[in-house]
C-alpha cells in the first residue's frame, strides 16, 4: 500500500511519467492513437483532425494565458496569420508544406511577439482589449489588403511536397498522421518547455511579475518569449488548417473563434498542457455529439424538430456553466482526483 | 462525490449519442440528401423559411409517393452558420448516412467545401449565387439554381438604364454592400457593365452592426447617385432605406436577391414602398409554381404569405436537386456516383419551376440553371413583377 509518490533520486524527480500505472497509461494512449485511423471512418477521423488542430492552438494559448498570465483575445487572427503565411507560399511560390508549415508558424511568432509590446505596459483587461485591437487590425488588413491575401475571396491552398509538384489531394487518414505527429511533438515541446528557465520565467511572471522581476527575471524579454513562443504554435494550427482544409477564409479566424480557444483552455485546465488536449477534445465533442443526440431525439416527440436546434445551443452553453461552477480547474483536475480517489481506494476521503 | 455525478450524466450523455449514430445507406431504400440549415445563426431570418422549403418539399414528394415509389429522406441539421459545424455535418452525411447530394446554404460553407465535394462528387446546390461557383472548372459539382448575384446587379444596371431614360436623367449608380465575399460578389462586374455603358458607378461597403447609415448615404449623395444597388440582407438593407427616407432622398434603391423579400418591407415600413428588387425567385404567389406549396402549407394550418418567398427559394431548390436524382434513375444509372448525377444535370434543359424562375437550364461549361429575373417593385406592401424576365449571361473566367 503506497502512501505517496516519493523521488528517492534526481531522475526520479524530473521524470514526466513517475509510477508504472502512469507509464501503462500512456502506452495505451498510444496504442489507441495508432489503432484508432484504422477502424475509425472519415467522419470519425475528420472529428480527430479537428481535435488535434485546436489541441496545437489551444496549447500555444495555454502557454500565453494558463501558464504567463496574460490573456490574449487576438487567437482567431494569429490563426489567421499562420493559414493565410502557408496558403499564399504554397499558391505564389509553389513552396511545399514542409516549408509553409514552419513558415507559417514563424511569421506567427514575429506577429505575435509584435501584438505582444502592449503587454509590458498592460495587463488583465487592459490587455485582454488590447489583443482584441490585434484581432481586428489583422483580419482588416487581411480582408482589405487585396493586392496580397486576395481580400475577402477564399484562398485554395495546394499542398505540395516539393516545389514544382502538382497538387496533393490528402485524406482525412493521411492529414491524421500529419496532425497526430505534429501535435505529439508540440506536446513534448510545451510540456519540456516548463522544465527549463524559460518556462520557469513564464510561470514566475503569471504568479507575481513584480517578484518575477526582483528575482532577476527581465520581463520585456520574457512576455515577448511567451508570445512569440505561444503564437508559434498557433500559426502552426493555423497553417495546418491551411493545408488540411485546402481552403482559407478570414470567416473562420473571427473573434468568436478566439472566444472558442479561451473556453478550450478554460474547461480543459489553465496551466497545463494535457489541460489544453482534454479540452480541445471535449469542446469538439460536445457540439458533435449534441448534434447526434439532436438527430436522434428529431422524430420521437413530435414538433420537437423545430426547438431542438435551439436547445442544443442552450445545453451547449449549460454544460460549461456546469463545469465552471462543479470544476474551476477545468477536466485536467478532475482527472487528477478521480485518480487520486482510486490510488487511495479505499482509504480515500 | 456530487461533482462526479454531474460527470457520469455527461458520459451518459455522450454515449447516447454515440449510441444514436451509424447506419448506412445502400443502393434500395430511401434517397438520402444531406442539408445544412441556418435556423439559429446570424441568416437564420431568412435560413429558417429557405429550410421549411426544403423540408417542406421532400414531405409533399414523399406523401405523392417519392421518386418512383422510393421515398426520399432529407438529413439535415442546423449549422448555425459556423464554418467548423457545416464540415462536421457534411462529413457525417457523406460519410456515414451515404447522401448522395447535398443542399447548402451560405457562402462560407459552400466555399469551404467546394473542395471537398469535387473530390467526393457530390452534387451540391446552395443558396449562394456567387458566380465564382458557376465555373465547372474551379467548382465541378456546384449547381446555381438562381441567377448569380453579378447577373443580378448586371439586370439591375440594364433596369437602371431604363429607369433613367424614361425619367430622362443620367444614371448614377452606388452599390451598398455587404463587406465579405457575399456582398462583393457583384461588384467588379457591376463596375465592368458599367463603365461599357457609360454609367458612373461607385460602391460603398456597409459596416457590420451599423446603427446608422446617414454618413454613407451622404457619400452617396455627394456622388450624386440617382440609383442605389443593395447586395446585403434585408435588415441593414432596410436600415438603409430608413435613413435614405429621413434623409429626403429620392433616389432609387434597388434590391438584389437576398434583401428583396417580405422581411425587408416589413423592417423599413413605408421606406419600403416603391423599392424595387431583382428576384430570382418571384415574390408573386399567383404563377402555377407557388401553388403546390401554398397548398402543402394550407394543409398545415400555414400559408406562403407567412413562410414568404425564400421558402419557395428552398422549394424549388431541392426540386431541381430532386428532379435531377429522378432523371438519373429513369436513364438507369447507378445514382451513388455523384457523376452521373452530374452529368443528368449537365444535360437538364427548360425545367419548369412554374415561373418561380426562369426556366432552368445547366451546360457542362456552366452551371448557372438560370440568367433571367424578373424585377419586382414594393406595391402596397407586396413584391409585385413590373418586368418581364429580363436577362444576363456574363461570360465566365
Amino acid at each position: 500500500m503506497e502512501s505517496g509518490i516519493f523521488h528517492s533520486s534526481y531522475e526520479k524527480d524530473m521524470a514526466l511519467r513517475h509510477t508504472p500505472i502512469e507509464k501503462a497509461r500512456l502506452a495505451l494512449v498510444i496504442l489507441f492513437l495508432l489503432v484508432f485511423p484504422f477502424v475509425a471512418d472519415n467522419y470519425w477521423l475528420n472529428l480527430a483532425n479537428t481535435i488535434g488542430v485546436v489541441a496545437i492552438g489551444a496549447i500555444g494559448l495555454n502557454i500565453l494565458t494558463g501558464f504567463t498570465g496574460q490573456i490574449s483575445l487576438g487567437q482567431g487572427a494569429f490563426l489567421a496569420v499562420g493559414a493565410y503565411t502557408a496558403a499564399l507560399m504554397s499558391i505564389h511560390m509553389g513552396a511545399p508544406m514542409w516549408l509553409t508549415i514552419p513558415a507559417g508558424a514563424i511569421t506567427t511568432a514575429i506577429i505575435g511577439a509584435i501584438f505582444g509590446i502592449p503587454s509590458l505596459r498592460l495587463k488583465g483587461l487592459y490587455l485582454a482589449i488590447a489583443t482584441l485591437a490585434a484581432q481586428e487590425i489583422i483580419i482588416w488588413v487581411i480582408t482589405h489588403w487585396d493586392a496580397v491575401t486576395g481580400g475577402v475571396d477564399a484562398l485554395n491552398t495546394k499542398n505540395y511536397l516539393w516545389f514544382g509538384d502538382d497538387h496533393h489531394f490528402f485524406t482525412e487518414f493521411q492529414f491524421y498522421w500529419i496532425i497526430l505527429a505534429l501535435a505529439a511533438l508540440v506536446t513534448i515541446a510545451s510540456v519540456n518547455i516548463f522544465r527549463t528557465r524559460i518556462g520557469r520565467a513564464f510561470i514566475a511572471i503569471r504568479d507575481q511579475d513584480i517578484a518575477a522581476e526582483v528575482m532577476g527575471i527581465n520581463l520585456f524579454k520574457y512576455k515577448m518569449l511567451a508570445f512569440a513562443t505561444s503564437s508559434f504554435f498557433v500559426g502552426l494550427a493555423g497553417a495546418l488548417i491551411a493545408h488540411w482544409r485546402q481552403i482559407v477564409t478570414w470567416e473562420r479566424f473571427t473573434i468568436e473563434v478566439s472566444i472558442f480557444y479561451l473556453a478550450v483552455i478554460i474547461i480543459g485546465g489553465l496551466g497545463s498542457v494535457s489541460g489544453s488536449i482534454y479540452g480541445a477534445i471535449f469542446m469538439v465533442m460536445l457540439p458533435a455529439m449534441l448534434n447526434n443526440l439532436g438527430r436522434a431525439l428529431s422524430g420521437v416527440v413530435p414538433g420537437m424538430d423545430a426547438i431542438i436546434p435551439f436547445i442544443q445551443q442552450a445545453v451547449f452553453g449549460v454544460v460549461i456553466i456546469l463545469f465552471l461552477i462543479f470544476e474551476p480547474e477545468g477536466i485536467n483536475k478532475m482527472w487528477k482526483n478521480i485518480r487520486d480517489y482510486f490510488r487511495l481506494w479505499p482509504f480515500s476521503y | 462525490m456530487k461533482k462526479y455525478l454531474v460527470f457520469l450524466i455527461l458520459m451518459l450523455i455522450v454515449a447516447l449519442a454515440l449510441a444514436a449514430c451509424g447506419g448506412k445507406g445502400g443502393q434500395e431504400g430511401p434517397i438520402k440528401i444531406g442539408a445544412l440549415f441556418d435556423l439559429t445563426g446570424p441568416t437564420s431570418d431568412v435560413g429558417t423559411p429557405y429550410a421549411n422549403g426544403e423540408k417542406g418539399y421532400v414531405e409533399w414528394l414523399n406523401q405523392k409517393g417519392g421518386i418512383n415509389g422510393r421515398k426520399v429522406e432529407l438529413i439535415g441539421q442546423d449549422y448555425a452558420y459556423k464554418v467548423d459545424q457545416a464540415e462536421q455535418l457534411y462529413s457525417q452525411y457523406v460519410n456515414q448516412d451515404k447522401v448522395v447530394a447535398f443542399l447548402g446554404w451560405g457562402t462560407g460553407d459552400t466555399e469551404a467545401l467546394r473542395g471537398r465535394i469535387a473530390q467526393d462528387k457530390i452534387p451540391f446546390m446552395s443558396a449562394s449565387y456567387s458566380i465564382n461557383l458557376a465555373s465547372p472548372k474551379e467548382a465541378p459539382y456546384n449547381f446555381l439554381v438562381g441567377t448569380s448575384y453579378s447577373d443580378q446587379m448586371v439586370i439591375a444596371l440594364k433596369w437602371v438604364m431604363e429607369d433613367a431614360a424614361a425619367k430622362g436623367v443620367q444614371p448614377k449608380v452606388v452599390v451598398f454592400h455587404h463587406d465579405s465575399p457575399f456582398g462583393q460578389s457583384p461588384v467588379p462586374d457591376g463596375q465592368k457593365f458599367a463603365d461599357e455603358n457609360g454609367i458612373p458607378y461607385t460602391s460603398i461597403a456597409m459596416p457590420k452592426g451599423a446603427t446608422d447609415l446617414t454618413p454613407q448615404l451622404t457619400q452617396a449623395q455627394e456622388f450624386g447617385a440617382t440609383h442605389i444597388v443593395i447586395q446585403n440582407v434585408s435588415s441593414p438593407a432596410a436600415l438603409l432605406a430608413k435613413n435614405a427616407k429621413s434623409l429626403g432622398m429620392d433616389t432609387q434603391i434597388i434590391c438584389l436577391n437576398w434583401c428583396a423579400d417580405e422581411l425587408f418591407v416589413k423592417l423599413a415600413e413605408d421606406a419600403s414602398e416603391g423599392v424595387v428588387g431583382v428576384l430570382p425567385f418571384t415574390g408573386d404567389f399567383t404563377v402555377p409554381g407557388a401553388k403546390d406549396a401554398a397548398e402543402f402549407l394550407k394543409s398545415k394550418g400555414d400559408s406562403l404569405e407567412n413562410q414568404g418567398l425564400h421558402y419557395l427559394q428552398g422549394w424549388w431548390t431541392a426540386a431541381t436537386m430532386i428532379e435531377g436524382i429522378k432523371r438519373t434513375l429513369d436513364a438507369g444509372k447507378d445514382i451513388s456516383d455523384g457523376a452521373n448525377i452530374k452529368a443528368t444535370f449537365e444535360a437538364m434543359k427548360d425545367f419548369s419551376t412554374g415561373d418561380v424562375t426562369s426556366p432552368i437550364t445547366f451546360t457542362p461549361e456552366d452551371h448557372r440553371g438560370s440568367d433571367k429575373a424578373k424585377v419586382h417593385q414594393v406595391q402596397g406592401g407586396k413584391w409585385v413583377p413590373i418586368t418581364d424576365f429580363m436577362q444576363s449571361r456574363i461570360p465566365l473566367e
